[in-house]
């Protein structure tokens, strides 16, 4: 168990996890943005420890590229719509923070009971982490269901995103280059997408909170 | 073959984003459908017999995904058709800028090629991507209209859709685990999949299926992620609408069914029939609920896609070959109904103004041509004899008696007349009745109709062009 | 064995007196560096020492309607601290009853002075103080979920819940940097902020109506009270502090017997507690009091990395 790459690995997790519960936990915009740009640096790391480990350069290159686009391009396209967002914070979450942090904590332990039988069917070091990938994926739903800001979405979908990355990298070596760079295409040009639809929801009809898109219905 | 089919959307929407708008770009994309369906149909005729492969095997066309190639490729036609009457309307009124028309017309043969991609590829995580990728082609096409009502819809779908869609790839992360358990070198393909998949973990494969349900469910439109779709069809242009009703939702619905034959492979076919029948009964419930109470008309259409889909899932539920062929069949016949159905609503909207069934009134009097082609969409998405809806609604209902399942067999026919009531009245009300005033559609916007509902009554009464690739695909699906 | 229970005496003693002193010290050289850093020479280290032997010169006042919960309170709160100073791992592993003392006990024990400051503000029947500790109730309701979990998190991860044991295991593994710790930590500090009053929770340099919480409480109390209340804070604070520390970076702390050793764990413990002071002084300049309605948010975090700590406790064995 005590593995050089053990700690280094454990630690990257463990700011995915963190920084996934910051964006639940702050009400600033930028602060759940920088959080998130946080997550991407650590699930970079996870995968190039876990490539050093394995002694896979592809792994560390993904890794790499993992750190690129979503440690820093990501953000960084999201950054415009936060800038444009005034007053920049969350206004009235439908549930409240204490709550929705002691929800975040209830999500992990589900996290940690129904992947039970994952963990002791691959029985790695690494293998140890996946609830928190899964919590990750938890907490991001969560956050998604229960914040109105249209950059609150994104982030939330996001951290979902992460969450599976992180499972994916933790359960196996990583999928496959082609399947890798074609998952990071779509990210990026989702996000790409929301920062458009955004602007437009900003712009022509001064929406900024989702609950105010109600006109269409049953 | 493949690649051509790949690269004529691809080449057509990279043109059409490129030059300046021209008159002739909308029609370039018609003349990329007809060749879409033209090698689709080549490739179905040898699909029979030894199916063609490209990139080492990675893009291969067995009987299946022929079959899907068709629907794309006929539907994708229709769309295209209607698309060039949609841009004629919006810029002769100024709704949109040439730019934005370039932009549609592109996005629109992007949207051809990820469709075309998904049912091509062996790999089931590159699977997942072109899935996705329609979800984001589409995001514009939703909103292209710009309107508040457009924009709203957009946001929704694609928020619903990738959170949906993101489930369904931790499944096949999970498949890939499980595939890396079992001995066997670890696989995306899913022939190998299916392969290796009796040795599979079973909880790690149960928790992928309900999953991949789930997340692919969310595109097909299956409860309980359904929300984004009466709300993105009754927004989108109504090409677009005929598009993602007829032809995404099916796209979506076949990677259910290829991740179905891993499962069934893994775990027999009881969770995996159990976890079906659970989707398809709760989304007719959800549909059939909803299109009872609706009082508009593109509204009530999304539901019925979703009623649609309810019942391909129950048919996959069944799972014995003479199900899948039913909802092969069943595929082609609502894609093509919708495509038709849709493209008229479109026309109705344009010129009646309201998208409201209480407003419309004595379409056949006042519009005889189009309101009796809306009636005969109707006539064929509701089952009636002679169309192939009314074969393949009866293979359905008798393979799932055949498969023990006659409970829900019942169920479905319940469904079934509810919606032939809750829909034929309210189309009363638009068709019947008396009327002033006659007007004209283009035979731009007839012929494509009538061609289409055509060739439904001819599947309808002689299966003969595609009953064999039909029984082939459903063995495939089968397995 | 004798001179194994002398040697503890000896311990707790020396931990004891060590405490007295180290109380207003470490408040004195909070302030330092505060108004060092805010360009002002500030009050000599130990002017928190001479402003306890002012207070305890003047004449006790007592509100009218007190009762003998009022007089009592500040007693128990400075007992509840000698206690703990006696008994807790501090400096050293060995001091007396150190194989009996549990963590949970000691926090409850340390909580019997909060408790008893609460009941003494509602005992005095005014307005301040009636709001001051209804506040305080607020955030140590919310506190102490925070601690317990972090406690516990710390606990499966010694296999251990006696305090000495749970020090020393920090002192075997070589492994400190293990997430599950650092979680705990983490929730373990903020807890720790929100227990002694300091920033963001509570500003304890403030006399602003709407925003004090621990000073209300105190509003009443003058002369030697005061002085005991300020002492008796003083020295949970450097309790809490110097468990935190303990637990964090158990470097130093007497592990066998002898003078030596104790001599060696006072000076690393008073290292120690100076560095966390002199941190908690430079956050607290870096930040600003949280509003009221949000502490809650701030104490559910803490229990949020307290929860995930356990987890990854359990998790990463």
């Amino acid at each position: 168990m005590k593995v050089s790459y053990v700690t280094p690995l454990d630690l990257a997790v463990v700011v995915v996890i963190v920084t996934a519960a910051l964006t639940l936990w702050r009400q600033s915009l930028v602060a759940s943005l920088r959080a998130l740009s946080l997550q991407g640096v650590g699930l970079g790391v996870v995968a190039m420890v876990l490539g050093a480990h394995r002694r896979d350069p592809v792994l560390v290159f993904v890794g790499v590229l993992v750190l690129l686009i979503k440690g820093a391009a990501i953000p960084r396209l999201i950054s415009r719509v936060v800038a444009r967002d005034h007053p920049g914070r969350e206004g009235s979450p439908l549930i409240n923070i204490p709550a929705s942090l002691v929800g975040a904590g209830l999500l992990t332990l589900l996290a940690f009971g129904a992947t039970r039988g994952l963990v002791a069917l691959i029985a790695t070091p690494a293998a140890r982490l996946i609830p928190f990938g899964v919590a990750t994926t938890l907490i991001g739903f969560f956050a998604m269901v229960v914040r109105r800001r249209a950059v609150s979405q994104i982030v939330g979908l996001l951290t979902i995103d992460n969450g599976i990355a992180l499972t994916a990298f933790l359960a196996t070596s990583g999928v496959p280059l082609v399947v890798e760079l074609g998952v990071s295409l779509d990210v990026l040009l989702a996000v790409a997408v929301l920062r458009v639809l955004a602007g437009h929801l900003h712009r022509q009809f001064n929406i900024q909170d989702l609950d105010q898109l109600r006109d269409l219905h049953d | 073959m493949i690649y051509a089919l790949l690269a004529t959307p691809l080449v057509t929407g990279l043109v059409s984003a490129l030059v300046p708008w021209r008159r002739w770009v909308p029609l370039l994309g018609v003349a990329s459908l007809l060749g879409v369906l033209a090698v689709a149909l080549v490739l179905a005729h040898d699909a029979l017999h030894s199916p063609a492969r490209a990139l080492h095997g990675s893009l291969a066309v067995d009987p299946l995904s022929a079959l899907m190639l068709l629907v794309i490729g006929a539907v994708g036609l229709l769309a295209a058709i209607g698309g060039v009457r949609y841009l004629d309307l919006q810029l002769a009124r100024a709704q949109c800028s040439t730019r934005q028309a370039s932009l549609y017309a592109a996005l629109v043969q992007g949207f051809i090629a990820a469709m075309l991609l998904t049912v091509l590829a062996r790999n089931i995580a590159i699977m997942w991507v072109a899935v996705e990728a329609t979800t984001i082609v589409t995001t514009f096409l939703v909103g292209h209209r710009r309107t508040r009502g457009a924009i709203e819809a957009s946001w929704k779908y694609i928020i619903i859709c990738s959170v949906g869609i993101a489930l369904a790839f931790l499944g096949t992360i999970l498949l890939y685990v499980a595939s890396s358990h079992t001995g066997g070198p670890a696989s995306l393909d899913w022939a190998t999949l299916v392969r290796e998949a009796p040795q599979m973990n079973h909880a790690v494969v149960r928790l992928a299926f309900s999953l991949i349900v789930l997340g692919y469910g969310t595109k097909v439109g299956l409860a309980p992620l359904h929300s984004w779709l009466p709300d993105a069809h009754s927004q989108a242009p109504a090409p677009v609408s005929a598009l993602m009703s007829g032809v995404l939702l099916a796209v979506a619905f076949y990677a259910i069914v290829r991740c179905r034959s891993i499962a069934v492979s893994a775990l027999g076919s009881d969770f995996v029939r159990t976890t079906l029948l659970i989707s398809g009964l709760a989304t007719l419930v959800v549909a059939v609920s909803m299109l009872l109470a609706q009082r508009d008309y593109k509204r009530m259409l999304a539901y019925s896609s979703m009623e649609h889909m309810g019942l391909l899932c129950l048919g996959a539920a069944a799972g014995t070959p003479l199900a899948f062929a039913a909802v092969l069949l069943h595929m082609i016949g609502h894609g093509l109904a919708k495509g038709v159905l849709f493209l008229g609503a479109g026309e109705i909207l344009e010129l009646e103004g309201t998208s409201e069934i209480a407003q419309v009134r004595g379409l056949l009097a006042r519009r005889p041509a189009l309101g009796g082609l809306f009636a005969l969409g109707l006539a064929a998405l509701l089952g009636l004899p002679p169309f192939s809806v009314f074969a393949s609604e009866l293979g359905l209902v008798r393979s799932l008696s055949a498969a023990g399942l006659t409970w829900v067999a019942g169920l479905a026919l319940a469904a079934l007349a509810l919606v032939m009531v809750g829909m034929s009245a309210p189309a009363a009300t638009m068709l019947l009745g008396p009327g002033t005033g006659r007007a004209t559609s283009p035979r731009l916007v007839r012929a494509p109709l009538g061609a289409a509902l055509g060739v439904l009554a001819l599947v309808g009464v002689v299966a003969w062009p595609l009953s064999l690739l039909i029984h082939a695909g459903a063995t495939v699906a089968a397995q | 064995m004798k001179s194994t229970l002398l040697w503890s005496g000896i311990a707790s003693l020396a931990q004891l007196i060590w405490l007295v002193l180290a109380g207003p010290l470490a408040l004195g050289l909070m302030r330092k560096v505060r108004s060092v850093i805010e360009g002002r020479d500030g009050a000599r280290v130990t002017q928190p020492l001479r402003d306890l032997r002012k207070l305890a010169a003047r004449q006790r006042t007592r509100p009218t309607d007190a009762t003998w919960i009022f007089s009592a309170a500040p007693l128990v709160l400075v007992a509840s601290a000698l206690v703990l100073g006696a008994l807790s791992p501090l400096a050293s592993l060995h001091v007396l009853m150190s194989s009996r003392v549990d963590v949970v006990a000691v926090l409850f024990v340390l909580l019997l002075g909060s408790v008893a400051l609460l009941l003494s503000a509602l005992d005095t029947g005014t307005a301040f103080a009636g709001m001051g500790s209804s506040r305080a109730a607020m955030v140590g309701a919310m506190t102490e979920p925070a601690l317990l979990v972090a406690i516990l998190a710390m606990s499966l991860g010694a296999g251990t819940s006696n305090l000495a044991r749970l020090v020393d295991a920090g002192v075997a593994t070589s492994t400190l940097a293990g997430p599950a710790r650092i979680l705990a930590l983490v929730s373990f500090f903020i807890a720790v902020l929100a227990e002694t009053g300091r920033l963001p929770v509570d500003n304890p340099a403030t006399h602003l109506e709407l925003t004090m919480i621990h000073e209300a409480m105190i509003l009443e109390y003058a002369g030697p009270d005061l002085a005991l209340i300020t002492w008796g804070e003083s020295m949970r604070l450097v309790l809490l502090v110097g468990l935190f520390s303990n637990l964090a970076l158990p470097w130093g702390i007497a592990t066998s017997v002898g003078a030596l050793s104790l001599g060696v764990g006072l000076l690393a413990l008073t290292l120690k507690v100076a560095v966390v002071a002199i941190g908690v002084s430079l956050f607290e300049v870096t930040t600003a009091k949280l509003r009221l309605f949000r502490v809650p948010e701030l104490l559910a975090g803490a229990f949020l990395l307290g929860v995930l700590s356990v987890i990854s406790a359990v998790a990463l064995r």
